[in-house]
């Protein structure tokens, strides 16, 4: 008997108005190839510098893979030391595949240099990284990707990724684990959402705040506060903060701790 | 009717098949730890409640009361450890005044046994009994499908494995009350600092013969919350609103009886606020 | 026998380091748009891919994409009118409010997203399903419009365009790409044309669509307030207020209200505004959303 409703027509027992499970569940695939490794990564900018931080826990359930396990890197750098570098790729999601990832980005804008004789500019590296996480679309890569730099007017630019490489530039952004915790205090304190300038009116004509860069140590501290705010409500999020601060003198990498709980 | 309400078993049965997830209830990962000594039994609990990776309750309670020399650490679902330590407790009194005796350890670890093994795992709770009473020092673990061990010392929950290892390697037969209570405050540390589902403090209670038991709220903390950089305090005026009504206390009489206490303030548990 | 088969055959992990060519690939540092793509080693791939990626089927599942959701655009006699909302959501989360859901094809280097007053000749395509799979593919389909430009020496045709993608969406139909999209342009050719194609390979020519999971509010003020012979200003009001109307009622759509106007020279940014005061001022002025009360 045929049922466009997908019950098994007819049937005994209990007589529910919708299908029951079938003793047998559905086939579970065999193939799971991602980890979940926790962790939290966040990238606000300003008007000459932009910022990109990470926590360096590495998780697996309710274990510690690692307390030392950077999410942020230098792309394009000479050697092993990231020296001579501009742009700050940032991954959170499954670690190998982060990695994988960095290593590809970082032979292409090498390449690039190598090539043309001049560094990549960040929004070309930012359209190159789309396209590389969009070749693995039917397989796709585990990953939150935030890419940060300089752009061609010495402005901060930063840009964020969904896993299959849909992106944007924006102001701030956090990814990862406690995502949903640092995200709505961004807002607030970036771009001043649901902030209005006491005074300016009744009801209606109450005046939004607008949103303007913000000073490099003003940025700095709320970075580290968001981080410390995770810390205490996220348990993927711990041990040590690393912060990658890109101005025109160069990219400064600063460690700070965390409660390792 | 007296015990578990029933009726919505079917619904949420049927509900969950359709895909509907079922809510989650606050808590699977605990470190809890006993230990005995000459004289008596120690037992500690790390603080930390989660719901799925997020903190619900950075400072909670874990040392549950069943008798004045009979304590009990829970690791599980915390409503179930809650409600089932109380239960025993309320039970465990009403023997003992019956009997006219002092409550036993083995008596309340049956009671648990017994009623846990009832339910086939349903109640999620997972404990550490421990007491002193006329037989001497007892410590037991209890498991939620009602299994049940005696062990000098022991631990629970999903830090139980990092805790453990700090006994297995540290452990002596011959602890005093100090090295009792050092040995079970490095053991939940061993959780807090390695088991993500355990953080925050440590909490310790000490039963020994002849002395009345000690809670040691917060006994270590090893997990101070850090200050802020920056001051997040709005000015006044800060948050848009449309239309405001007014309800002044006289409005509220019509409704409530209101009573200002007088007292110590510091009797009661101050709550953890931002200041 | 055997011998053969294992002659011929070779196991499936053999080459574990990059062949040649795929070295080759990885060092080419223009970005090549080649339609290869990595593929999962399992049977099912779009099974596969549905278990980790779909939302909709597998609310638990590891990987949430973002989608993109409403969108509009019509035909009047003035040209065609897009709009659309700036919200991406994966799951429950939203992911942005900021999205351009409205982007320019062909002549990139024109395809600059400021407001200006001087129409911006090309086509425009609207973004509405995976918001990956859009952006991707319409930034394919600018590539080989341009070529087309540059190898016939004249622009090409919406039909055309729009068959380009609608060829490339039904070559790839099970994979399980995500996108509705409307491409709208005005040709000397065709005049002011509307397409809508999406994922299953559709391809629809049309004076009025609306696409994404607000599409129905939207449906509902257009087809009440349409007429083709609307002035321009009257069109952008009608635009901007069906994006609105989805916006209200769909918890999947809104943030800021991107409006467009195409005409015969190119298309016309009219802004990307924030949805709340427009909303105020439409219930207060207007008179309209009157069920929403600030009465306490």
């Amino acid at each position: 008997m045929t049922s466009i409703t997908g019950h098994p027509a007819g049937g005994e027992g209990i007589g529910y108005s919708f299908s029951q499970p079938t003793a047998a569940p559905v086939k579970q695939h065999g193939f799971y190839p991602y980890t979940d490794n926790g962790g939290s990564t966040l990238g606000i900018t300003g008007s000459d510098f932009a910022i990109l931080a990470g926590d360096t826990r590495s998780t697996s359930g309710y274990n510690i893979n690692s307390r030392m396990v950077p999410k942020v890197f230098k792309i394009g750098g000479d050697d092993e030391t990231g020296e001579g570098a501009q742009i700050v790729l940032s991954v959170v999601g499954f670690a190998a595949d982060g990695n994988a990832l960095k290593e590809r980005l970082d032979a292409v804008v090498k390449m690039y240099k190598y090539q043309h004789g001049k560094p990549m500019s960040v929004s070309a590296c930012a359209q190159r990284l789309s396209t590389i996480l969009y070749g693995k679309r039917f397989f796709p890569y585990y990953v939150h990707a935030i890419l940060a730099g300089l752009d061609e007017e010495g402005k901060g630019a930063l840009y964020s990724y969904d896993p299959v490489g849909s992106y944007e530039r924006e102001q701030c952004r956090a990814a990862g684990a406690a995502a949903s915790l640092i995200m709505p205090f961004l807002d607030n304190q970036v771009n001043f959402k649901n902030q209005y300038i006491p005074g300016s009116g009744e009801g209606h004509a109450l005046e939004a705040k607008k949103a303007e860069p913000l000073p490099q140590t003003h940025v700095e501290q709320l970075v580290r506060d968001a981080f410390t705010s995770a810390v205490e409500r996220h348990i993927e999020v711990g041990d040590n903060l690393q912060m990658m601060i890109i101005t025109r003198e160069g990219i400064k990498e600063v460690f700070h701790p965390l409660k390792k709980d | 009717m007296p015990g578990f309400d029933f009726s919505n078993y079917n619904r949420n049965a049927a509900l969950h098949a359709r895909g509907v997830p079922l809510p989650k209830a606050t808590s699977t990962g605990t470190t809890i730890v006993g230990c005995i000594y000459d004289n008596g039994v120690v037992i500690a609990a790390d603080t930390r409640a989660t719901s799925g990776p997020i903190v619900a309750d950075k400072n909670c309670e874990k040392l549950h009361y069943i008798a004045p020399k009979i304590w009990c650490a829970g690791a599980g679902t915390a409503a179930d450890t809650e409600f089932t330590t109380a239960l025993i407790s309320s039970n465990v009194e009403l023997h003992s005044l019956s009997t006219g005796r002092d409550p036993r350890v083995i008596t309340c670890m049956t009671m648990l046994k017994q009623h846990l093994f009832r339910y086939q795992g349903h109640i999620g709770a997972y404990l550490v009994v421990a007491g002193v009473d006329p037989t001497g020092i007892g410590l037991y673990t209890v498991h939620a499908h009602g299994s049940t061990d005696k062990l000098p010392y022991v631990t629970m929950g999903s830090g139980s494995l990092a805790a453990m290892s700090v006994f297995e390697s540290m452990w002596q037969p011959d602890l005093d009350k100090d090295g009792a209570v050092k040995l079970c405050a490095e053991a939940i540390k061993a959780g807090i600092f390695n088991d993500l589902g355990s953080g925050s403090n440590v909490d310790v209670c000490i039963i020994e013969k002849d002395k009345p038991t000690q809670l040691l709220r917060n006994y270590e903390k090893p997990n101070e919350r850090g200050q802020k950089e920056r001051n997040y305090r709005f000015p006044r005026g800060t948050t848009a609103w449309l239309n405001q009504k007014v309800i002044s206390k006289e409005d509220m009489k019509k409704y409530v009886t209101i009573e200002t206490l007088s007292g110590d303030s510091n009797l009661a548990e101050k709550m953890d606020v931002d200041s | 026998m055997d011998k053969l088969v294992a002659q011929y055959s070779r196991p499936q992990h053999q080459n574990e380091s990059y062949s040649e060519q795929e070295q080759q690939d990885l060092t080419e540092s223009l970005p090549p748009l080649s339609l290869k793509f990595s593929l999962p080693p399992v049977d099912n791939r779009a099974s596969f891919l549905r278990a980790m990626t779909d939302d909709h089927s597998n609310p638990s599942c590891p990987i949430k994409l973002a989608h993109g959701t409403t969108t509009l655009a019509f035909r009047f006699q003035g040209g065609i009118i897009v709009c659309t909302d700036s919200r991406a959501t994966a799951g429950n989360w939203i992911a942005s409010q900021t999205v351009k859901k409205v982007i320019p094809v062909s002549r990139l280097s024109r395809g600059e997203d400021k407001p200006s007053n001087d129409p911006t000749p090309g086509l425009l395509g609207t973004m509405a399903g995976g918001a990956a799979d859009c952006q991707y593919w319409l930034r394919y389909l600018s590539q080989q419009c341009t070529l087309h430009e540059i190898r016939h020496k004249r622009r090409i045709t919406v039909a055309a365009a729009s068959k380009i993608l609608a060829n490339l969406t039904y070559a790839y139909k099970g994979y399980g790409l995500s996108m509705g999209t409307m491409l709208c342009g005005v040709t000397p050719q065709e005049g002011p044309a509307l397409y809508y194609i999406d994922s299953d390979g559709t391809r629809l020519p049309g004076n009025l669509f609306c696409v994404g999971s607000g599409q129905t509010f939207a449906y509902g003020v257009l087809d009440s307030n349409y007429r083709y012979d609307l002035s321009v200003e009257e069109a952008l009001a009608l635009g901007r207020r069906a994006i609105l109307a989805a916006m209200h009622r769909d918890a999947y759509s809104g943030g800021f209200i991107n409006l467009y106007h195409v005409k015969e020279e190119g298309w016309v940014h009219h802004g990307f505004d924030d949805m709340n005061p427009i909303f105020w001022k439409t219930k207060l002025e207007q008179g309209e959303f009157s069920n929403v009360t600030s009465e306490l």
